[in-house]
């Protein structure tokens, strides 16, 4: 079978629209961050829906969305936040298979719900791999984030389609609890018990900082503990600050840092987490570990 | 060896620490683990990442409590292998001069000393390479004249322009790229000294030794303009 590349143009780029991966693992000794998307479970559902391989790299969009060209036909699928999302003026539901041909315009505009839209396309974007991975980051890929004009490369293969797998509807449930499953941090046993209880049994309201390396939570933890000589960090990784807040780290976390690590937030609630805007509530709670 | 503990956060999240200090005695036990661990249990371990008083290890097979404590036994038997013979010296050409240096007068008046005092201090030791973090490619070195721990600024930079080189707490370092930051900026490097494409084998590793040789501005001038300027 024959492939040949196409492109995708954006006519409009959206504000913090990139291309990810899952991640990129390997340089993190170098000091190179993680990256990958925000919400995993996401992306693990647009390449299912598109029997892609699970690692296929997608656009990852926020707040503002972009308009795009699609130069040969293909298939796409979104999922991940809630927006208004237009093929060819038709609104699109997210978790469905929308089959694109030639010269065909889609557009993603109003946010309505969650952080962060995922668009899969058929066998993945193809821009360049570096150290492993697709996932955008600065420094590191030739581009950040794409900038109005840009042409992204994908694969067009004239093929048999097979119907879509069942069973290929979006839980939404996953992303109303506001329960996050938490281990203890390397530093959690140093924090005095009125703290310790104050974190597991309130909850907490995500803030106005929000990015790709970070989200701060609002409500502020008596710190008594001394800082840390600087350690290893993860996405996921709760620290608290010398000014008592509480901030998650997510995908484009540094490698290393020098607050406290309270708690580690666990794989898929990161993923649920990632969906969370400012002035949402959240719980932490410890992962129950099965005892083999 | 004398690590202290070993924390098990869940089954693939085990961090090996050691008292709190920054020292050579230190980065050679955490390097004599981290190749026993290698070669030993190389199959389950993901990653090994390392902090100035802490090894962290992301496994692919799960570990139970009781076998962490096990582990942190085995370890503390090991006798620390003669890894620091085998660490390369690191040359970088630094440019100390005003432009470059910009906080330098302020760092010298802040210690009562002579700008020209901190640009020797500063150039006259080696330094210890003890991981990587912050942003892709900067250096954790250890290694800083006593005379020369400065707190960070109160409110960080916008700018340092890549190849600034600075000083905060007891640290020095290289910014790899442009960045916002908190150190005293007292030179520039002409060297790139990260890039994602440049085989790792041209980068300084974790237990090399990084030596600064100051330059002039037409020295640093000149070798911006070489199309190689990487180390």
């Amino acid at each position: 079978m024959i492939k040949s590349p196409a492109y995708v143009h954006f006519l409009q780029a959206g504000l913090m629209t990139s291309v990810q991966d899952w991640a990129r693992q390997e340089m993190a000794d170098f000091g190179v961050p993680y990256s990958g998307v925000m919400d995993r479970l996401s992306m693990v559902l647009v390449n299912y829906l598109l029997q892609n391989p699970q690692n296929a790299a997608v656009l990852e969009m926020s707040q503002t969305g972009p308009e795009m060209l699609f130069e040969m036909p293909t298939r796409i699928a979104f999922a991940g936040a809630i927006a208004d999302i237009y093929h060819n003026d038709k609104p699109v539901k997210l978790g469905t298979i929308i089959d694109i041909d030639e010269g065909d315009r889609v557009i993603v505009k109003r946010f309505r719900r969650r952080q962060w839209l995922y668009m899969g396309i058929q066998g993945g974007f193809e821009t360049d791999v570096v150290s492993g991975s697709r996932s955008w980051y600065k420094g590191i890929t030739p581009q950040e984030k794409v900038e109005k004009g840009d042409n992204l490369c994908y694969l067009y293969e004239e093929r048999y389609f097979p119907p879509p797998p069942a069973n290929s509807r979006i839980k939404d449930s996953w992303y109303r609890q506001s329960e996050i499953m938490v281990h203890p941090g390397p530093e959690w046993e140093m924090l005095p018990r009125l703290s310790q209880n104050r974190i597991i049994h309130k909850s907490f309201t995500i803030s106005e900082t929000v990015n790709r390396m970070a989200y701060q939570l609002v409500e502020p933890i008596y710190n008594s503990l001394e800082s840390i000589l600087t350690a290893a960090v993860y996405p996921g990784t709760v620290q608290l600050t010398p000014g008592g807040n509480l901030i998650v780290l997510m995908r484009d976390a540094q490698v290393t840092g020098g607050y406290p690590r309270i708690l580690q937030v666990e794989n898929n609630s990161l993923s649920i987490l990632s969906q969370k805007r400012p002035g949402d509530k959240i719980k932490f709670s410890f992962v129950k570990e099965e005892l083999t | 060896m004398k690590p202290l503990k070993i924390f098990r956060a869940h089954s693939k999240w085990i961090e090996i620490s050691w008292p709190k200090e920054i020292s050579a005695e230190i980065l050679r036990e955490q390097l004599a683990v981290r190749s026993f661990l290698e070669a030993e249990y190389g199959e389950g371990i993901k990653e090994i990442r390392m902090g100035f008083n802490t090894l962290s290890l992301k496994l692919s097979i799960p570990i139970s409590p009781s076998d962490a404590q096990d582990l942190l036994a085995e370890i503390k038997e090991l006798a620390v292998a003669h890894v620091s013979k085998f660490s390369k010296l690191w040359e970088i050409p630094v440019c100390y001069a005003p432009n470059f240096g910009k906080d330098l007068g302020k760092l010298a008046a802040l210690h009562g000393l002579s700008e020209t005092e901190v640009v020797q201090l500063h150039y006259e030791k080696d330094y210890l390479l003890h991981f990587y973090g912050f942003l892709p490619g900067f250096m954790y070195l250890g290694g800083l004249d006593e005379r020369l721990v400065t707190p960070r600024k109160k409110t960080p930079d916008r700018f340092m322009p890549a190849g600034t080189v600075a000083i905060g707490g007891q640290q020095t370092g290289i910014y790899p790229m442009d960045s916002p930051g908190g150190w005293y900026a007292i030179g520039r490097t002409p060297m790139s000294m990260f890039d994602i494409n440049r085989s790792p084998d041209h980068m300084p590793k974790i237990g090399d030794t990084v030596r600064f040789v100051p330059i002039t501005v037409e020295e640093f001038t000149e070798m911006k303009e070489k199309t190689v300027t990487t180390l």
